[in-house]
This record gives C-alpha cells, sequence and structure tokens, in this order.
C-alpha cells in the first residue's frame, strides 16, 4: 500500500493502525457493556436488557448517547485542571498498549521486540489517572478510592510481572510474535499447559490490576458509593469507563498471546482464534465478577504479599532451572 | 531536509515538555501539581531515551519511575494531608530561590561542558544495543557495581522494615 501525501510508509502503518484501534475499541466498548449486562442479568435468573431494539442490542448505543449527552460538572473545591487530565491520562495509554498485541500472522501495529515490556510500562500508567481523579476530586470516597487503588496496583504489579518473566525466560524473547509463535496449533501445545501456575498468577493479578470484581475496592459501590470516580459525570465517567474496558481486552490479548497460542488453532489459523479467545477470558472474567463477593482489604494484600508473590518466586526459580537443563 | 528539520522539532518538543515540567515540579505550591511535573518530566526523559535508540532504558524509566516511585509518593502525600496548608504552600525567601537555582545550574553547566568539549564518539550516530548485550554487560564487566546496587537496595529494604517495627513496638 502506497501512503498519500508523501507521509514515510513506517508513519502511516502507525497511523492507519491507530484509527483502526480506535475504532476497535469503541466498538468493543459497546460490544462488552452489552455482554457483562445480559451476562450479569443471565447469572442472576434475568433477562438482562431486554426493550431498546431485539433482545436489548440497542441498549448500549442508548447508554453511550446518554453518557455523551450529560452535562460536566466539576466538584466545587476540585482541582479543575487535575480533574479532568485525570480521565485523559487513563485513556490516552491505551492506544499505546494495543500497538505491540499480535491480532494475526502479519496483523501487528507495530513489530516490536520489546513489545511486553511496552505493554507492562505503560500499563502502570493507569493507576496515576485514578490517583489524580481520587485525589482532584475534593471527596473522601474519591480519596480513599485511589488511596486504595494504590495499594492494590502496586503488590498485584510484582506477581503479575514475575508470572510474565516466567515465560519470557522460557522463549528468550520480549517479542510478543515470537512467542505466539513458538507455540503449536493444539491446546496441548500451548504455553499454559506447560506454565499452569504463571497462567493462574497472570489471571488472578490481571483481575486485580484492571479493578475488576473479586478485586473492585477502588470503585467499590457499596461502601465508597463509587470510589474515585464518584464526582466525574457525563464523559468524564464515560472515558475511565471506556479505559477500563480497553483495559479488560489487553490483559486478555497478552494472556491469550503468552499462554493460549495467540492466533494459533486447530485449524486456518488467523486473527479469529485470537478474537475468540479473548473473548472467552472476557466471558470468564465476567462470570467471576457476578459469582465471587468482593474481598476485604487485608484479604486483597495477604492474597498478594503472602501467596501469589511467593508462589510467583518459586515458579520463576523451577523454570529457570528447568530452562537451563 | 525535512527529516532533520522534523528531527530538530521532536529533540525540541521533548525539551520544551521537560522543562515546562520540570518548572511546574519547582514552582508549584500544591504538592500533586509538583508531583505531575516531575512525572512529566520523567516521562519527557523517557521519550529522550527513545529518541537515543535506547527504547529498553525509555521503557524501564517508565515502568520504575512514572509506574512505581512516582505513585508511592503520591500514596506519601496522601498519607500527609498537607497540601493545603504546609510550609510548602508559602514560596521561598529570595536568597533561598537564588542558592537553589544556582545548584541546579552548577551540575547542567558542568555536564554540558563536558559535553561540548569532551563528547563520547557514540553521541553522533546512536546506535541501538540489544537487549541481550546489556544484559552480559551487568553480569560480565559490570557485575561488581550490579551487586553493590542490589546489596544497597536490599540493606535500604531491611533498614525500613526495622524502622516499621521500632515504632509499632513504641505504640
Amino acid at each position: 500500500m502506497n501512503p498519500p501525501f508523501g507521509i514515510p510508509p513506517e508513519l502511516f502503518t502507525i497511523l492507519l493502525a491507530l484509527g483502526l484501534l480506535a475504532g476497535f475499541v469503541g466498538l468493543n466498548g459497546l460490544v462488552l457493556v452489552y455482554l457483562e449486562r445480559k451476562v450479569a442479568g443471565h447469572i442472576q435468573r434475568r433477562p438482562g436488557p431486554f426493550e431498546v431494539g431485539p433482545h436489548g442490542i440497542l441498549q448500549p448505543l442508548a447508554d453511550a448517547l446518554k453518557l455523551v449527552g450529560k452535562q460536566l460538572i466539576t466538584p466545587r473545591g476540585a482541582d479543575k485542571w487535575l480533574f479532568w487530565t485525570a480521565p485523559i491520562i487513563s485513556f490516552a495509554p491505551v492506544f499505546v498498549l494495543f500497538l505491540p498485541i499480535p491480532f494475526g500472522p502479519v496483523l501487528t501495529a507495530m513489530e516490536m521486540d520489546l513489545g511486553l515490556l511496552l505493554i507492562l510500562a505503560f500499563a502502570g500508567i493507569n493507576v496515576l489517572a485514578l490517583c489524580l481523579a481520587g485525589w482532584s476530586s475534593e471527596n473522601k470516597w474519591s480519596l480513599l478510592g485511589a488511596a486504595r487503588a494504590v495499594a492494590q496496583s502496586v503488590a498485584y504489579e510484582i506477581p503479575l510481572l514475575l508470572a510474565v518473566l516466567a515465560i519470557a525466560f522460557q522463549f528468550g524473547s520480549l517479542n510478543l510474535s515470537t512467542i505466539v509463535s513458538g507455540q503449536g496449533a493444539w491446546p496441548w501445545q500451548w504455553n499454559i499447559m506447560v506454565q499452569p501456575v504463571a497462567f493462574f498468577i497472570y489471571f488472578v493479578c490481571a483481575l486485580a490490576e484492571t479493578n475488576r470484581a473479586p478485586f473492585d475496592l477502588p470503585e467499590a459501590e457499596s461502601e465508597l458509593t463509587a470510589g474515585f470516580h464518584t464526582e466525574y459525570s457525563g464523559m468524564g465517567f464515560g472515558i475511565f469507563f471506556l479505559a477500563e474496558y480497553a483495559n479488560m481486552i489487553v490483559v486478555c490479548a497478552v494472556a491469550t498471546a503468552l499462554f493460549l497460542g495467540g492466533w494459533n488453532g486447530p485449524a486456518a489459523p488467523g486473527v479469529w482464534w485470537f478474537l475468540v479467545k479473548v473473548y472467552l477470558l472476557l466471558l470468564v472474567m465476567m462470570w467471576f465478577r457476578w459469582t465471587y463477593p468482593r474481598v476485604r482489604f487485608d484479604q486483597l494484600l495477604n492474597l498478594s504479599w503472602k501467596w501469589l508473590l511467593p508462589l510467583a518466586l518459586i515458579n520463576l526459580l523451577v523454570t529457570l532451572v528447568l530452562v537451563k537443563i | 531536509m525535512p527529516s532533520q528539520s522534523l528531527a530538530y522539532a521532536v529533540l525540541f518538543g521533548h525539551v520544551a515538555f521537560i522543562v515546562v515540567g520540570a518548572l511546574m515540579t519547582v514552582l508549584s505550591q500544591n504538592l500533586v501539581r509538583a508531583l505531575v511535573g516531575l512525572i512529566m518530566t520523567l516521562f519527557g526523559v523517557a521519550g529522550l531515551f527513545f529518541l537515543m535508540s535506547a527504547p529498553f532504558i525509555g521503557l524501564m524509566q517508565i515502568l520504575i519511575y512514572v509506574g512505581a516511585v512516582s505513585i508511592l509518593i503520591f500514596f506519601a502525600i496522601m498519607l500527609t494531608q498537607s497540601w493545603s496548608s504546609g510550609d510548602e504552600a508559602q514560596g521561598p525567601s529570595r536568597k533561598r530561590a537564588v542558592l537553589a537555582s544556582l545548584t541546579a545550574l552548577a551540575p547542567a553547566l558542568f555536564l554540558g561542558l563536558t559535553i561540548i568539549f569532551k563528547s563520547p564518539p557514540s553521541l553522533l550516530v546512536a546506535e541501538e544495543t540489544e537487549v541481550s548485550a546489556l544484559g552480559r554487560f551487568l553480569l560480565e564487566p559490570y557485575i561488581l557495581p550490579f551487586e553493590l546496587i542490589s546489596l544497597l537496595l536490599t540493606v535500604a529494604m531491611a533498614g525500613a522494615v526495622i524502622l516499621g517495627f521500632e515504632r509499632r513496638k513504641q505504640r
């Protein structure tokens, strides 16, 4: 493909990818909102949204229009600049996060040797946005939510990194495409069979890092109203929401690439396998949300520091020994 | 040459970003805004590493400084509750401001002169070093400093734990 206007081809690829990714993230947001409400409904033995469109399929569009149409209110006493910068900081890294993900054999926005590290580095910025949002709202619930977000993300980032490191050691690479093509077509050739402990740790930590139930303490609605985003109205909240769903897709996509063979599949490898696996993981996350009660804060921290961290270290050590033998 | 001017624009864009962040850090009377300025600076420096074809160092800068250190500083600020009525809310006296700017200028001048008069040969042609090569450097020629740093960090961590326990006993 020849880029128009004399733009350098590398830049053109990235711009094109960013445009496509923006569409992908927006569309996925709509699909996931619908799925989440339907899954919640069926788990609680009710139909979920049913009125807008056939089986309520247009409900997320109505939700989105409502959010866009609402007035943006800055609370009195809030730090106005930081208050409105926080949602932007929360959403901006999402585009970077999607760049090195190998959706298909050739469908990668940016082939990069350090792709995994890029994702891990930029995924940490979300917490910063939560902190700024919670602090600048000038509201006790928001501040408590932000404090919880910090403690939680610091605690769960370490076992997550160690779990991912085990895979990186095994393949000697941080390039997601290399890791995907190192796995075979059939489920028993995927990394989850070799590294089940790492997958378990990764998935639990991913739930915590994306603030999903049972680890949704930063926004625990029954104790903190809505936690860090209590004061946000309209699209201020909408952007946080979209960023959360985008982050869920990112952690599931990384899990798919690292542990579930990525775009490899028993027949016709391609982007569809990748999407099927990502969506299965997302459904598991939703299933967890409506199955497990929220953990208490001391339980949350104990789980990470006393169980997951030692487990991840032992797993890493065993991997190292096995790789060297 | 358009790519040359584009490169300059990108470089000075980064420099402007870093300087604005640094000024915000120093001049802001609000601790959280100062921290936001610091984060801007750290981000800009990470970008500079990318420009010098050292993406690994740049990503590590973001992972460690933006993702961990600044967030822990944030936590400390939230615990102190000193954002509205602390000593830092008043500006410094003029004498202190002059001394502080002199202190900041001295290393900048020293480093700048060193670069101008004794520039390392790698400065002109930035070359990407592989991560595996970096790892080998750390474990072969630079093993002693590497181990000393890890020892230092272990001692600091043990010290922090001991201090925490002592304070708990006093209660």
